[in-house]
């Protein structure tokens, strides 16, 4: 028994030139991924937001319950009133905090419920937004959000071998938190949302995630050839560059052609994995290895083999 | 592959300085605040002097944790961070790099697997939740979960925005501070371990506790349907209680201590009540652990716990129920038996 990739959504703010707000984004990535998967809200056992810049910097209830509300009233067209289950939901939803990593976190969790038979099904979603517009500084992500839904798989393969190497000298290479203060041209003091990215950040996050890519290969005893794509994180800008220099894998390694403005945050790898999805690059790997790095510094690392 | 994961040791941090609830209401002129206390059973809490935070207060009670621990830091296999507020350096919220990453290294526990999650009040119960999962495939063997909560700060808001005994921000008077943290590990499958049951989020209402950082002042606000969000914990949690005693062929009454999720001395009993009523039996103790320390936040359920091992009033054997209410609506149950802790904590019988 093994957990595979139900299916995929990604999702913009409403208006191009709006913010939108994490949780609408979210939610909508979430509705198009159950619509697309024909599987109704409340079969969901577990929803995880590892979304980190929120919608008014909400502290509760977490986001996640606020998509849960969200995507509970929406039925899938493909499920008719006959065959949907009783509404009423058993589905249990939290925050995940672990920057870039938080995604492959989440799978993990969701992963763990799914084999030992708690679930059947869940839902990681992951979203970004400016928390107040115009009140940050140095704020250099695109706001996004991706859904993912994982479900059980009679066959074998799908995920397996997580890891996670932290670099925690490195911790003070990217920091970002609110404090209160003056902002250029705004009059009085504010909560403002400060990024602070050392210029060396992103040739140790490349250093970094070249160095946990090839302890993960010892590890598992995998080799460099037999990987047939890598999902990574497409943040910072030229990690994926850097990354495609540092291993000479190329093209396999998914770098997404369609940003907006800024960078992809969160919902990077996502939005990766629905490129390689749509242009069936995707279903003709066998082997694929999904990888985030971001602050911390942390690299986290899983396998997947692919269940057609 | 069938483990189960115990209580190895538990750690709290309340802050030195009190403040007390005739102190805290005597700046609201309303008529009859000052039977504030009374009602809600708290009569000072814990709160922040300057150099404490989320952060600090997290680390202390890690420490405290391991200090009554077998295990040292570099034993632990995962950290989960639990805490709403992730205030460092006074009242900067810090969204990366994650709690977790820091406590990890400010412990030296060099080898574990982390992550910060979040789910209001529920939280701390929430990182049980996920840990159990983990210990019961194997992949752990020991798992700290910890929780600061700095939300004192909620006082400067409501103080300004109370006008009547059914202001939104009253339940604002009612939190504290506090650090908790707690070792789970793993025991062999025949032996007694954590029961988890009926962890849900019943998320049509979610609207009746929220909480958020102030946009144009330090620190954070919470705003509560106090009446609502007690009639509805208490009718969703009936049927999650009935369910895990079920489940486990217990009776309401075979349990000796109930910890609901601290919130005042008259919710708690009037929740207590009703759920007696409904399932035709009472538990030994109906836990009330405010008077000292107000409500925690995500700390309150081992916050109570070391309160009562720090006064021996635990045993070996003593079966305990772990209720969570929490913003989201979240209800969850956690049930098992006091093990030999209790002597780490000083209790000689």
């Amino acid at each position: 028994m093994g957990t595979k990739i139900n299916m995929v959504s990604v999702s913009w703010p409403f208006f191009p030139f709006s913010r939108g707000s994490s949780i609408s984004m979210s939610s909508r990535a979430a509705k198009k991924c159950l619509g697309n998967a024909g599987i109704d809200p409340s079969e969901i056992g577990l929803l995880i937001n590892t979304g980190i810049y929120r919608y008014r910097n909400t502290g509760e209830p977490s986001i996640a319950s606020l998509v849960q509300k969200k995507i509970m009233g929406y039925q899938p067209a493909m499920i008719t009133r006959t065959n949907m289950p009783a509404r009423d939901t058993n589905t249990f939803s939290f925050d995940l905090n672990k920057g870039a990593c938080g995604w492959i976190a989440g799978i993990q969790i969701i992963d763990g419920f799914i084999q030992t038979g708690d679930i059947r099904h869940g839902i990681v979603v992951t979203g970004d937004s400016e928390p107040f517009r115009g009140f940050s500084e140095n704020y250099l992500f695109d706001s996004a959000a991706a859904a993912i839904i994982l479900s059980v798989s009679e066959t074998t393969g799908g995920f397996s071998d997580f890891r996670t190497y932290s670099y925690p000298d490195l911790a003070d290479e990217f920091i970002s938190s609110t404090r209160f203060g003056h902002l250029d041209g705004k009059w009085g003091k504010r909560n403002i949302l400060k990024v602070e990215q050392k210029t060396t950040y992103l040739e140790k996050c490349i250093g970094c995630a070249a160095e946990s890519l090839k302890k993960y290969l010892d590890e598992t005893g995998l080799t460099i050839k037999e990987i047939d794509l890598i999902i990574p994180s497409q943040s910072p800008g030229g990690l994926v560059s850097g990354l495609r220099e540092r291993t000479g894998l190329g093209n396999k390694i998914v770098e997404i052609t369609n940003t907006r403005n800024r960078e992809l945050h969160t919902a990077g790898p996502a939005f990766a994995l629905k490129q390689a999805w749509d242009d069936a690059s995707f279903r003709a790997s066998k082997n694929i290895l999904f990888l985030t790095a971001g602050s911390g510094m942390s690299v986290s690392i899983v396998y997947y083999k692919n269940i057609s | 592959m069938n483990y189960k994961c115990q209580i190895e040791s538990i750690g709290v941090k309340i802050p030195e300085k009190k403040l007390t609830t005739r102190e805290l209401t005597a700046k609201i002129k309303i008529p009859g605040i000052d039977k504030f206390g009374l009602l809600t059973g708290i009569q000072e809490r814990g709160i922040c002097s300057a150099g404490e935070d989320s952060f600090s207060l997290a680390y202390d009670a890690a420490m405290d944790c391991l200090s009554h621990s077998k295990y040292l830091a570099d034993e632990l296999d995962m950290i989960i961070n639990c805490s709403i507020t992730r205030y460092k350096n006074g009242l900067s919220h810090l969204y990366e790099p994650a709690f977790s990453i820091l406590l990890k290294s400010a412990i030296g526990a060099e080898k574990a697997i982390t992550f910060d999650i979040s789910n209001a009040c529920a939280g701390m119960l929430t990182g049980v939740y996920i840990a159990e999962n983990f210990f019961r495939r194997g992949t752990i063997k020991t798992c700290m979960i910890v929780s600061g909560e700095y939300i004192s700060n909620m006082y400067n808001h409501a103080l300004k925005n109370i006008r009547t005994h059914l202001s939104s921000e009253i339940s604002s008077l009612t939190v504290g501070d506090c650090g908790a943290a707690v070792i789970l590990e793993r025991v062999d499958g025949n032996e007694d371990g954590l029961i988890l049951s009926g962890f849900t989020t019943f998320s049509r209402y979610n609207d009746l506790c929220t909480g958020r950082q102030n946009k144009n002042s330090q620190g954070g606000f919470m705003k509560t349907k106090a009446i609502k969000i007690h009639k509805v914990s208490i009718n969703k949690s009936m049927t999650s209680v009935k369910k895990a005693l079920d489940e486990n062929g217990l009776s309401f009454e075979e349990i000796d201590y109930l910890i609901p999720h601290q919130t005042s001395r008259s919710s708690i009993i009037a929740g207590a009540v009703k759920l007696s009523d409904h399932l035709g039996k009472k538990p030994g103790h109906v836990v009330i652990n405010l008077k000292d320390t107000g409500n925690t936040a995500s700390t309150t359920h081992f916050l109570a716990l070391y309160q009562y091992l720090a006064k021996n009033k635990f045993h070996v054997g003593d079966r305990i129920m772990l209720l969570c209410f929490a913003s989201g609506l979240i209800i969850g149950v956690v049930i098992f038996r006091m093990n030999e802790i209790v002597y780490r904590y000083g209790n000689k019988n």
